[in-house]
C-alpha cells in the first residue's frame, strides 16, 4: 500500500514538474500564408523536434493571406511571419515596420511550364506565346516581369491571359495556352503527373524556364517587426534558430521531416506502405548523416530516396507530396541557409517600380538583415 | 418679446421656443463658458414666456389658436425632414467616430487611415479613372446576374407554387444547395465557367435565385383562394388570372424579395471577384490589399455599400411605383 503511494505521490510530482516546465514556455505565433502544406515542413519540424521549446517557447502557426501576415507582424499582434520579398518591398514603402530577418528559400520559385515536344526552347521563343499566370499581381508576376526583361522582351511582346490559380488545368486542357507562370516546386510536378498517366492533352513531358536562372530576386523569408528587433533582438534569434535548425533536418532527412509533418498536413498521402518504406529510409538517413557526408552527398542521398521510394510504391500520386518536398528543399538548399544579398533585393524593386507596383526606389539597407544567419552557422 | 415675435416670422414654429437653449449650446461648443451661456438665455428673455403667456389677450389667443394649427400642420413635415437627413447624420456619426478612432491611434494609421486619406484616394481613382472602369464591371456582373436570376427564381417559383409535387421533390436540393456558402463551390464555377466575367454571373445567379423564388411561391400561395374562386367563375383564362389576380396580389412579396435579391447579387459578384482576382470591384480590394493601399481598400468598401444601397434605393423606388395603388387604398 505504502508503495503505491509512493507511486503515486512520485507520479504526481514529475506531471507537476512537467506542466511548470511547459508554463515557463512563452507562447509564441507564426504566421504562415497559403494552407497546411508539406512545403512549410520546416517549421512542422522545428516544432515537432522540440527546437523551439528548448528556445522557450511554444510555438503555434497560424496561416493566413500575405498581406494579413505582415500587417500583424507591422502591428505587434504577431512578432513572425513567413512573407516573399516583394511583399516586404511593398509593405515597407507603405508605412510598415517589418524587417527580413531570414531568406528561407534561396531561389526564386516562379518559372514558366511549357510542353517540351514545342518549338519554344528559349526564353526568347515565348515572343507572340500564350502565356497564362494567375493574375497581373503577386510572386508570379513580378517573376515573369523579370523574366522577360532579363530576355530583353516586356508584357507586349507576349500575349498574357489571367486564368486564376488553375494552371495544371487549364495547360492540361490543351489549346488554351502555350506556357503558364507556376510555382517550380509543385505545378511542374503536377502537370508531369498527368502527363505521365495520359491526361495532360498531347503533353508527354514538359520544360521549365526558372526565373531564378535569369535573374537573382529576394523570395520568402521570415519577418519580424523593428520594434521587436531593437527591444528584443535574443527573442528573434531564438526563433530564427529554431527554425534554422528544424530547415536543416529537412534539408538532410526528409524522409523524417515527411513523417513529422503528418500531424501538420492534413491529407498527406501516407499509406501503410509509404510509412514503412519512408521510416526505413529515415533510420538509414540518420545513420549516414553520423558520417559528416558532404553537401554534395545528402544532395545525392535524397535523390537516391526518391528511386527508392518509386521502386517500392506502385502509385505515383503517393509519392506525389514527397516530390513537391524534394523540389522545394532544391530551392531551400544553399551554402548559407537563411542569408540575403543586397543584389536580389535590388533586383526586386527594380522589377516592382517596372510593375508600377513601387513609385520610387526605397532605402533597402534597413529592410533586411543577416545578423541572425551568422549566428547559425 | 419682441425677439420672441421676430424669431417666429422667421423661423418654423417650435424652433423658438427652444431657441434659448439652442443658443447655449452654440455658445458651449464654441468654448463660451456656461455662465455666460445661461445670461444668453436671460438676454432672449425665454424665462418670461411662462409668465407672459399668463396675461394673454384674447387676440394673442387667436393667434396661438392659428399658431397650434400651423404647429399641427409643421410638425409631420419637420418629422419627415429630420427623417431624411437621419442617413447623413448617421453618415456623420461613422465619420466622426472613425476620426477618432484615427487620431486616437487605437490602430496604427496602416491598418485604419484617416477620413481625409480615403477621400483623397477616392478623388485620385476617380480622377484616373480606376475606381469607375472596377465599378463598372461590378455593376454589369451583378444586373446581368440579377436579372437572369430573378427571371429564373420567379418562373421556378411560379411553377413550384403551381405544381406542389415539384416542391416536394426539388426542395431538399435547392435548401440543400443554398445552405452550402458560395465561397465554397465557387472556385469550381470559376474552372468551369472561366476567369471572365461569365463565372460571376453564374455566382450572382445562384445567389439571387432562392430568395426570389421562396418569395415568388410566398407572393403567390398569399393570394386569397376567394379571389381564385371568383376568377374561376368568371372564367378567366390562365393568363387573366396571372396578370389580374396572382401578380398583382403577390407583388408586394416578390418586391421585397427583390430589394434582398439586389443586396445579394453584390456580394455573390464580390464573392467572384474576389476568389478569382481579375477586374471589378472585389478585385480592385484585393489587389490594393495586396499592395498594402489601406485607404485603396477603404474606397473600394466604401463604393460596395454604396453600390449595394443604390440598388436597393432603386428596387425601393421601383416598389413605390408599383405599389402606388395601395397608398390610395385600392386593393
Amino acid at each position: 500500500m505504502i508503495k503505491r503511494i509512493v507511486i503515486v505521490l512520485l507520479f504526481s510530482v514529475v506531471v507537476y514538474g512537467v506542466s511548470i516546465a511547459q508554463d515557463d514556455l512563452e507562447d509564441e505565433r507564426f504566421l504562415l500564408t497559403f494552407v497546411p502544406n508539406i512545403q512549410f515542413s520546416p517549421l512542422y519540424v522545428a516544432i515537432e523536434q522540440g527546437y523551439a521549446e528548448d528556445a522557450g517557447y511554444n510555438l503555434t502557426i497560424e496561416y493566413l493571406n500575405e498581406p494579413d501576415v505582415v500587417d500583424l507582424v507591422a502591428a505587434g499582434q504577431a512578432n513572425f511571419g513567413m512573407v516573399s520579398g516583394e511583399q516586404v518591398i511593398t509593405a515597407v514603402s507603405r508605412q510598415r515596420p517589418i524587417v527580413y530577418v531570414y531568406e528561407w528559400f534561396q531561389q526564386y520559385p516562379v518559372g514558366v511550364v511549357l510542353d517540351a515536344a514545342s518549338d519554344i526552347t528559349q526564353v526568347s521563343d515565348l515572343a507572340g506565346k500564350r502565356i497564362g499566370l494567375p493574375g497581373r499581381f503577386g510572386a508570379s508576376y513580378s517573376g515573369l516581369t523579370t523574366l522577360l526583361t532579363a530576355n530583353d522582351m516586356s508584357e507586349r511582346d507576349v500575349e498574357l491571359q489571367e486564368i486564376g490559380y488553375v494552371a495544371p488545368d487549364v495547360f492540361c486542357t490543351g489549346g488554351a495556352v502555350d506556357a503558364v507562370v507556376v510555382y517550380l516546386n509543385n505545378e511542374p510536378l503536377q502537370i508531369q503527373l498527368r502527363a505521365d498517366a495520359g491526361d495532360c492533352a498531347d503533353v508527354e513531358s514538359v520544360r521549365v524556364f526558372p526565373v531564378a536562372e535569369s535573374t537573382d530576386l529576394v523570395a520568402n523569408g521570415i519577418i519580424t517587426s523593428t520594434e521587436l528587433l531593437e527591444r528584443d533582438p535574443n527573442h528573434v534569434s531564438a526563433i530564427v534558430m529554431a527554425f534554422d535548425h528544424g530547415l536543416r533536418d529537412v534539408i538532410n532527412n526528409p524522409a523524417r521531416a515527411y513523417l513529422l509533418s503528418e500531424a501538420y498536413v492534413e491529407g498527406l498521402p501516407l499509406s501503410d506502405e509509404l510509412r514503412e518504406a519512408l521510416n526505413t529510409l529515415a533510420d538509414e538517413q540518420d545513420a549516414f548523416l553520423a558520417d559528416q557526408p558532404t553537401r554534395e552527398d545528402i544532395i545525392a542521398s535524397r535523390s537516391a530516396m526518391l528511386e527508392t521510394l518509386q521502386s517500392t510504391i506502385a502509385d505515383p500520386a503517393e509519392l506525389i507530396q514527397f516530390q513537391v518536398l524534394l523540389a522545394s528543399i532544391n530551392l531551400w538548399d544553399a551554402d548559407q541557409l537563411g542569408y540575403s544579398d543586397m543584389a536580389s533585393w535590388e533586383a526586386m524593386q527594380t522589377t516592382l517600380i517596372e510593375l508600377g507596383s513601387l513609385d520610387d526606389a526605397i532605402d533597402l539597407e534597413g529592410i533586411f538583415t543577416n545578423q541572425f544567419v551568422d549566428e547559425t552557422d | 418679446m419682441r425677439e420672441g415675435e421676430n424669431c417666429e416670422r422667421m423661423l418654423p414654429v417650435g424652433f423658438c421656443n427652444t431657441w434659448p437653449l439652442v443658443m447655449m449650446l452654440i455658445h458651449m461648443l464654441a468654448g463660451v463658458s456656461y455662465a455666460t451661456a445661461s445670461i444668453s438665455i436671460l438676454e432672449s428673455g425665454a424665462f418670461l414666456i411662462p409668465f407672459q403667456s399668463a396675461k394673454k389677450s384674447s387676440t394673442t389667443m387667436k393667434a396661438d389658436v392659428r399658431r397650434q394649427r400651423q404647429k399641427r400642420a409643421y410638425s409631420p413635415m419637420l418629422l419627415k425632414g429630420i427623417r431624411r437627413l437621419a442617413p447623413i447624420l448617421t453618415v456623420l456619426i461613422i465619420v466622426i467616430i472613425w476620426q477618432g478612432i484615427y487620431t486616437a491611434e487605437v490602430y496604427p494609421s496602416f491598418l485604419i487611415p484617416s477620413p481625409a486619406s480615403v477621400l483623397e484616394t477616392f478623388v485620385e481613382s476617380v480622377q484616373d479613372g480606376i475606381l469607375l472602369y472596377h465599378l463598372s464591371i461590378t455593376l454589369q456582373e451583378t444586373l446581368i446576374g440579377l436579372l437572369i436570376g430573378v427571371a429564373i427564381g420567379s418562373s421556378l417559383g411560379y411553377i413550384i407554387a403551381n405544381v406542389p409535387i415539384l416542391e416536394d421533390l426539388l426542395s431538399p436540393l435547392i435548401v440543400a444547395f443554398q445552405s452550402t456558402p458560395t465561397i465554397a463551390y465557387a472556385p469550381l464555377l470559376i474552372l468551369w465557367f472561366g476567369n471572365d466575367i461569365q463565372s460571376k454571373i453564374v455566382i450572382v445567379v445562384i445567389i439571387v435565385f432562392f430568395p426570389t423564388m421562396m418569395n415568388t411561391i410566398a407572393g403567390l400561395r398569399a393570394v386569397p383562394e376567394g379571389l381564385r374562386d371568383v376568377f374561376k367563375v368568371m372564367k378567366a383564362t390562365r393568363w387573366q388570372l396571372f396578370t389580374k389576380l396572382e401578380l398583382p396580389a403577390a407583388l408586394a412579396v416578390l418586391l421585397v424579395g427583390l430589394k434582398t435579391s439586389a443586396t445579394l447579387a453584390v456580394i455573390g459578384a464580390v464573392v467572384g471577384e474576389f476568389v478569382s482576382v481579375n477586374e471589378g470591384l472585389g478585385s480592385m480590394v484585393a489587389i490594393a490589399r495586396n499592395q498594402y493601399d489601406t485607404p485603396l481598400v477603404f474606397v473600394g468598401v466604401i463604393s460596395l455599400s454604396l453600390l449595394a444601397l443604390s440598388l436597393y434605393t432603386l428596387v425601393s423606388f421601383l416598389e413605390y411605383y408599383l405599389l402606388r395603388w395601395r397608398r390610395f387604398g385600392r386593393t
